[in-house]
């Protein structure tokens, strides 16, 4: 049984095969090598990754015990907040903002003395499934270059899979840490709402958001959930994780586990896609699940009531951009409201305006019955039909993404055809649930294809346990992130 | 059908300007994208509205003054400071 990239790095560090500075520098130079290729990373930090390698190099030198993700290069989605290190959501309204405090999941793992290498691209403050709504350029996926890398956690996914950073953090707020590891042909998962903190992390949708990491296992996975799971007063929907470490399971029989099966998740998915899932399906009955087949009915509205709940929130998120405590600021302008008008107009792009006006509407006076408020109350009843499929199945088996990877260049002009891709993806956010996206397949381009296993609230050990036991039994679509394909 | 002064109202609310030559295309898209958005009206109404996720409830702090951030620090990130204050044009004649 091969270990995890993690767990064989940190057996490297333990046994001196090599140091924190040698790993830290193969890393530093791979990103020199193929970053202009993938325009995965928008900041590089390698003085900070150089100093936090040389001060785990003494703690081994000095014999001393070191964490798992001790030493371990990686990176985060750009936005995250580093103290003292640009985060942008690249945008060109927060293109030289440098946060003056630390998101908690970044200061979690800085006191674990992970090797921050630098911040990775998204779509501009996480709106978008194929990143170039990038102020700064799209990702590339690292198995085609001439294709995305996915959204909003592009440069996550790129990096990941390219191998120039052995995990990162992502966040998830239609299925943003999911899709793009779907497409990269790597593991994903968006934790349950309030297992993990979010202070910190720029908000787009506050009630969808979620942090979660984006890794080459599903062993990986569960290392570093287990160490960014923890209760945060800074967040007050914060829970932490509920339960033992989820790595203590991860290795279970799932002999009886009950896996359901919802025909609304296989409508308009395309053939290749549908029939790898299927062939996931069988692999899970040769491992002794059951399969269990149910109706979700409502879930045909849950894209619309997701673009409507995410838009509001966001209208509401993004009105502090005014130009005036940080970020662009327009330079010509009459009076101060001008001068907001202003900022926000050339500071924001396309999509994330059209957002906000989305937003705005369905809150204004005289639709908000018919839009907000309706969303809200189907957004109830779709909660509540999960909760009843989870009284008869253990996990839900999806599709991640109806298709694969996207051409560069080619996300659809028509913005209504371009969010349906996010299908399979915006229910678990409404209802707050878990989801990892595994690799179970390739296209016959060589692109690869996802599947995502969801579960019921604070259950990330049950999902994780059977996206395990898929990834040992089906080798051959194990994640790939060894180096970029030119 | 969504019309222009509708999308016109709506970005002065959002502190957004749009520009002669972006009006049409915006009308059209925005018209798109509220019509896929009504299609919920099509579902029936549940009972209870949708309160949030984890049945979370408020959880109330002592008001206690603790240490916050150095103004200074805050407004490093701001275009326009001075006397430790953010600096913005005139509101009142």
């Amino acid at each position: 049984m091969n270990e995890s990239k993690i767990a064989q790095l940190h057996k490297g560090l333990v046994n001196k095969e090599f140091s924190c500075m040698e790993l830290t520098e193969k890393y530093i130079e791979a990103i020199n090598k193929d970053n202009e290729a993938l325009n995965a990373y928008v900041t590089v930090t390698p003085e900070t990754a150089v100093e936090t390698a040389r001060k785990v190099d003494e703690k081994i030198a000095g014999g001393k015990e070191i964490g798992l993700l001790e030493g371990i290069p990686m990176t985060l989605k750009d936005n995250i907040s580093t103290n003292g290190i640009r985060t942008t959501c690249c945008s060109k309204i927060l293109e030289d903002y440098t946060p003056i405090y630390d998101a908690t999941v970044w200061d979690i793992l800085k006191k674990q003395n992970a090797i921050l290498l630098g911040k990775t691209n998204m779509d501009e403050f996480a709106m978008g499934s194929s990143c170039e709504n990038s102020y700064f350029g799209g990702a590339k996926n690292p198995h085609d270059l001439g294709h995305v890398a996915g959204g909003s956690s592009c440069g996550v996914a790129s990096a990941v899979g390219g191998n120039i950073a052995v995990y990162g953090l992502g966040s998830d707020t239609g299925g943003s840490i999911r899709q793009p590891a779907s497409f990269c042909g790597i593991v994903g998962m968006k934790p349950t709402y309030g297992a993990v903190s979010r202070f910190g992390l720029i908000a787009y949708a506050s009630s969808l958001d979620q942090i979660g990491p984006i890794t080459t296992s599903v062993e990986d996975t569960a290392i570093v959930f287990d160490a960014i799971a923890q209760y945060d007063k800074m967040d007050s929907t914060s829970q932490g994780r509920k339960g033992a470490p989820v790595c203590d399971s991860l290795k279970n029989d799932i002999k009886g586990m009950k896996i359901g099966i919802a025909k609304e998740y296989f409508e308009g998915i395309r053939d290749d896609v549908r029939k790898s899932v299927e062939d996931a399906i069988k692999v899970y009955q040769t491992l002794g699940a059951e399969i269990v087949y149910f109706d979700l009915p409502s879930l045909k509205y849950a894209l619309p009531v997701y673009y409507i709940i995410a838009c509001a929130e966001a209208s509401s998120n993004l009105g502090r951009y005014d130009g005036i405590r940080y970020g662009y600021k327009a330079v010509d302008y009459k009076d101060v409201n001008d001068m907001v008008k202003k900022t926000r107009s050339t500071g924001f792009g396309e999509e994330v305006k059209r957002r906000i006006l989305l937003g705005t509407y369905v809150l204004s006076s005289g639709y908000y019955d018919a839009y907000y408020k309706k969303a809200q109350n189907l957004r109830g009843k779709i909660v509540q039909d999960f909760r009843n499929v989870f009284e008869s199945c253990d996990v839900i088996l999806a599709p991640t993404v109806p298709m694969t990877a996207f051409e560069n260049g080619h996300a659809v002009s028509d913005p209504v055809e371009t969010y349906q891709t996010d299908i399979c993806t915006v229910p678990v956010n409404i209802c707050g649930l878990p989801a990892v996206s595994v690799p179970c397949g390739f296209d016959s381009d060589g692109l690869p294809i996802g599947m995502q296993l969801i579960g019921n609230s604070f259950e990330e050990a049950r999902i994780l346990n059977a996206a395990w036991q898929y990834e040992n039994a089906a080798d051959k679509y194990k994640a790939a992130g060894f180096g970029v394909k030119y | 059908m969504v019309t222009k002064d509708e999308i016109m109202k709506i970005a002065i609310l959002s502190k957004l300007s749009v520009g002669e030559d972006e009006i049409d295309k915006l009308t059209e898209d925005m018209g798109e994208i509220i019509s896929f958005a009504y299609t919920i009206n099509k579902a029936a109404d549940i009972e209870s509205d949708f309160d949030n996720i984890n049945n979370l409830s408020n959880v109330l702090r002592e008001d206690e003054v603790v240490p916050s951030m150095e103004r200074e620090q805050i407004l490093k990130n701001a275009k326009d400071s001075d006397d430790g204050c953010f600096m913005v044009k005139n509101i009142m004649k």
